[in-house]
């Protein structure tokens, strides 16, 4: 729908409709992008509250992609590159435990990942579940197809702008 | 002038309709979740095919500040180490694809695999309280990503952990009592596991350069850490020492698996057997145990 709707405006811009531009106006804009949910846990079900959180991209698994800590439900959220096709490593620390989890990105669709838990052990094993959010549902169609549509709705609003300028018989 | 008309209007519904049935033409497109699965392999396959050099890949082992600086036992026991020798056999790392998850019950998929080729007695131990990771092995090997590692420990056949697969030594110090204790494992454990865990990545080899692998061992499981707090599940599951000095005899404490069996609890020595699955690690990662012998 947002799609279509993007189209159209594209099309209603192109005939000269003009958007005023404010010298000293905010502006912001907004892209819908996929983005990976994890959540870490103790074995103990106890989420692992802002503990490190570490990013590698398939490209690059030496240095961390990007940063952060989790949140009081021990969840982070992040946009993978989607031109780094491969596993996304993330590692998750706290006061000597840790985990990691590698997350598929851009091959097969990556549901639920969760690590089940050994049954042995002393130690509290974190856990990390893993969910794609936010996943845009923008329908892909080619170059061609958006450059046919486009020139039709321009076409068709430029024939019903003929149809009522026609005047009387 | 109608006629033109009528054209218009006609070329306007098909410019209504064309749109419409552009979309349908569509079809289903996959969302940006679901790209094609081919894509992934072959971008796994170019990324380990252009691996093609090699370098050198050091096994290390490591106890840990708790064996090198010694450490307060959860129940209020100064431990320090003598010696802690581990004896490692088929100690094997692993270029997998897809990573092996140690908690998820899979096997390794190697794409490539280099080993230590004899068993090896090393202690933990050794150097000062700032040592580095024990050096085990190191071997020439394909460059690339190596992100799962596995060992045996077994019976060391000769030296002086001849009979053990870890033997430690050391000293325990509470409310001014001070007992030499000698204690022996001598199950044989198998650990797999999959990328190491920790301040630093390991196991990256870039063709002629150096990388290093790790064998990390968790003795706090066993004896828990007055560090953390008691209700810790590394406390609340650890033996602790005080069930071993109740065992001293002239002011030693020297036990091994054989003897554990018959001198402590059945409750006490169910939790020593039930933490030594738990004794290997990579870094803070998890590993898979699969060869206990009760």
């Amino acid at each position: 729908m947002n799609h279509r709707l993007s189209i159209l405006l594209a099309a209603l811009g192109g005939i000269g409709w003009v958007t005023p531009v404010l010298a000293h106006g905010a502006h912001i804009e907004y892209q819908p992008t996929e983005s990976i949910q994890i959540q870490a846990r103790y074995d103990s079900g106890e989420p692992m509250k802002e503990a490190q959180v570490i990013v590698y991209a398939p490209d690059n698994p030496s240095e961390p992609w990007t940063q952060g800590t989790t949140d009081d439900q021990g969840r982070f959220v992040f946009a993978p590159d989607a031109t780094q096709p491969g596993n996304w490593e993330v590692a998750v620390r706290q006061a000597g435990h840790g985990d990691i989890v590698a997350i598929p990105v851009g091959a097969e669709a990556s549901t639920v990942a969760e690590n089940d838990p050994g049954a042995s052990g002393a130690e509290a094993a974190p856990t990390e579940e893993v969910q794609p959010v936010a996943a845009p549902q923008t329908a892909q169609i080619s170059p061609v197809q958006q450059g046919i549509t486009i020139g039709a709705v321009i076409w068709g609003f430029v024939g019903t702008a003929l149809f009522f300028a026609r005047g009387k018989r | 002038m109608p006629k033109m008309t009528s054209r218009f209007i006609l070329a306007t519904l098909c410019g209504l309709v064309a749109p419409v049935v552009l979309q349908a033409c569509s079809g289903d497109q996959p969302a940006a979740e679901g790209p094609a699965t081919e894509t992934e392999t072959t971008e796994m396959a170019s990324t380990d095919d252009s691996a093609t050099g090699k370098g050198t890949l050091e096994f290390r082992a490591n106890g840990e500040d708790f064996v090198r600086q010694g450490f307060t036992t959860k129940d209020g026991w100064d431990i320090s180490f003598d010696t802690v020798f581990v004896s490692l056999a088929e100690v094997t790392a692993y270029q997998t694809d897809p990573p092996f998850d140690a908690e998820a019950g899979t096997k390794v998929e190697a794409k490539k695999q280099v080993s230590v080729g004899e068993p090896v007695v090393v202690d933990l131990a050794e150097g000062d309280a700032n040592a580095d990771p024990i050096l085990v092995s190191e071997v020439e090997a394909p460059a690339g990503r190596y992100n799962a590692l596995s060992w045996q420990m077994v019976p060391a056949t000769s030296g002086p952990a001849e009979g053990y697969s870890i033997l430690m030594q050391g000293t325990a110090t509470k409310d001014g009592e001070t007992l030499p204790f000698t204690l022996g494992i001598s199950e044989a454990l198998t650990f797999t596991c999959g990328d190491f865990v920790g301040d630093t990545r390991k196991g990256i080899l870039d063709a002629g350069a150096m990388a290093d692998i790790e064998s990390t061992f968790h003795f706090d499981h066993l004896f828990g850490d007055a560090s953390v707090p008691m209700e810790d599940d590394i406390n609340t599951g650890a033996l602790g020492f005080d069930p071993l000095a109740a065992l001293a005899q002239d002011g030693a404490v020297s036990v091994d698996s054989a003897s554990l069996k018959i001198t402590l609890s059945e409750e006490d020595y169910a939790t020593f057997i039930n933490i030594l699955p738990s004794l290997g690690h990579v870094g803070e990662g998890h590993c898979e145990e699969t060869n206990l012998i009760t």
